[in-house]
């Protein structure tokens, strides 16, 4: 500690010159680009590195093309679940202020779901306002396996499916598995 | 000649900018001037023992008569004064230590930041305790840490002074006769460079005099009355006072530099330092990793040091003022960060105060 606060003097009597080199150095780039060598190209590199050593149960994920910040993800539907034996695709874009943005994620392939849109969009908490830069894509793809096992009905971005589910569950699983049939393999 | 070696001494402290100079010079210089100071005092002694004149003795006789070898007296004074100057040359070591470190090793790993920090919870711990041993393992310590840097300094100790309990001696006098030398000299700017002894001797009475009815209403422990008395504690007491000078002491001589902005910097380190502490007092708080988990970048001593948040999770400094920007949420636990880093601090007034000790001791014995 005592060391620390040495430092801090040091840097307080030389003007506060110096301060760190690289560090964050290229946070203000605008542009993604794949040999970025700033803080978000960093950590993603980092990140995928470690899915490749220790991926989630049932996942994939890694970079679409030589671009580092726009990643194809595929989650397996988890046995037990009306999911089970499609493969979806999803679309993860990192922004370039990455690990204090959440990513990105669409889903690519249709689903029935009644967290995910016509469109792909995902309603997941922790890519929105519950994003913290401590979380990994490792870990948003768990949430997402997660949602096809346990549907947030309560707060649905597609209202028709939250209600079949809650209503009529299944009825709802049955539709499920046909799109995911139909769709997904 | 005291007050002229004295007043360079002073001139070359206000004017060293620790920006302009390296470490290593600063304590080659350091190092020299006090040998330079040293030398200046033992001539002095030496050529009044030889003329022996009763005023010039008593000129210094409250300084002086601590280094006389002999006498019962003195006996009696010196193991106090040695445990007084031990821990500020342990405060030097400790500081030359801080800086090798954090100079010699930029990847700065936990383990020998944390080493660190014991060695100087301990100088605090040898404060109060005593003695020998304490400035011994801080020198070791220094030298076991930067081979190139202690071992120019202790070179200069042993190579200048052969015996080490006599250096200690007259480093104490020296310490004394500053002291005693920077009030007359705050009183009479010009007037001690050329004047005799005697001269100076009744200037600094009369001042003493007049000091402790204007600027002190507690004149106990002024040097002046304690020269009058010559009574044993109040002199011991004036020592320890001359020791570390506050920033708001009446008393503190205006030759030493204001060192208005590194106190207030202290006050940022000391945060640090409560921070620091409160990593061995928290349960929930995990080792230090290596690198930031945001950026990936490596953790710095400052950055490793750093505990924004109760929770325990650790960031460098970027990504968390990058946070501080945007939500200002703590990764970690996901609640607002500006609640209560405090909290650290207020368990850690033992090391704060350990640590100013270190920094006025250290100004003290440059000047």
């Amino acid at each position: 500690m005592s060391s620390s606060s040495s430092m801090m003097m040091m840097m307080a009597a030389g003007g506060g010159g110096g301060g760190r080199g690289g560090g964050g150095g290229g946070g203000g780039r605008s542009w993604p680009s794949t040999t970025s060598v700033s803080a978000s190209g960093k950590r993603i590199q980092k990140e995928m590195a470690e899915l490749s050593m220790d991926p989630p149960p049932d996942c994939s994920a890694g970079p679409k093309g030589d671009n580092l910040y726009h990643w194809v993800a595929t989650l397996f539907g988890p046995p037990g679940t009306p999911y089970e034996g499609g493969i979806f695709f999803l679309d993860i874009t990192f922004p370039s202020d990455y690990p204090f943005k959440p990513p990105k994620v669409v889903f690519k392939t249709r689903i029935y779901h009644c967290n995910v849109d016509s469109a792909g969009n995902v309603s997941l908490d922790i890519l929105k306002d519950g994003w913290s830069p401590a979380l990994t894509i490792s870990k948003v793809l768990v949430a997402l396996r997660s949602i096809f096992t346990n549907p947030d009905a309560y707060k649905p971005l597609v209202q028709g499916i939250g209600h079949l589910y809650l209503a009529d569950r299944s009825k709802h699983d049955e539709l499920a598995a046909e799109w995911t049939l139909r769709f997904a393999r | 000649m005291i007050s002229d070696s004295i007043a360079n001494a002073s001139i070359a402290m206000a004017s060293s900018n620790p920006k302009d100079f390296g470490k290593k010079k600063r304590a080659n210089r350091s190092a020299k001037l006090k040998q330079c100071k040293l030398d200046a005092r033992r001539e002095q002694w030496l050529s009044q023992v030889k003329s022996n004149g009763g005023c010039k003795e008593e000129v210094h006789g409250g300084g002086m008569t601590h280094g006389l070898p002999a006498g019962p007296e003195n006996g009696r004074r010196i193991p106090i004064e040695k445990l007084e100057l031990k821990p500020r040359v342990e405060g030097i070591y400790g500081e030359m230590h801080q800086y090798s470190d954090s100079e010699s090793s930029p990847s700065n790993s936990p383990t020998s930041h944390s080493s660190s920090e014991l060695g100087s919870n301990d100088s605090g711990a040898n404060f109060t305790a005593s003695s020998r041993s304490s400035s011994s393992s801080g020198r070791s310590s220094s030298s076991s840490s930067n081979g190139c840097f202690s071992g120019g300094i202790s070179d200069e100790d042993e190579g200048g002074v052969g015996d080490d309990g006599c250096l200690d001696d007259w480093e104490a006098m020296a310490d004394a006769l500053a002291a005693t030398e920077d009030k007359q000299q705050e009183h009479i700017p010009n007037s001690g460079l050329d004047s005799p002894p005697s001269e100076k001797h009744g200037g600094s009475t009369k001042y003493g005099s007049q000091l402790s009815v204007k600027d002190r209403p507690f004149s106990g422990d002024d040097i002046s009355n304690a020269k009058q008395e010559s009574g044993g504690t109040a002199i011991q007491k004036s020592l320890i006072h001359s020791q570390a000078w506050r920033p708001d002491d009446a008393f503190r001589p205006q030759s030493l530099p204001n060192m208005s902005k590194q106190h207030s910097f202290q006050l940022d380190s000391e945060r640090h330092f409560g921070q620091g502490g409160s990593v061995w007092g928290c349960k929930n708080v995990g080792p230090v990793p290596k690198s930031c988990p945001i950026c990936y970048e490596d953790l710095d001593c400052t950055d490793s040091s750093f505990l924004p948040c109760l929770c325990g999770f650790r960031l460098c400094l970027f990504c968390h003022k990058r946070i501080l920007e945007e939500d200002g949420r703590c990764p970690g636990c996901r609640k607002q960060y500006d609640c209560d880093p405090v909290e650290g601090e207020a368990t850690l007034d033992g090391g704060s105060l350990i640590f100013r000790l270190a920094r006025s001791c250290h100004m003290t014995t440059t000047s």
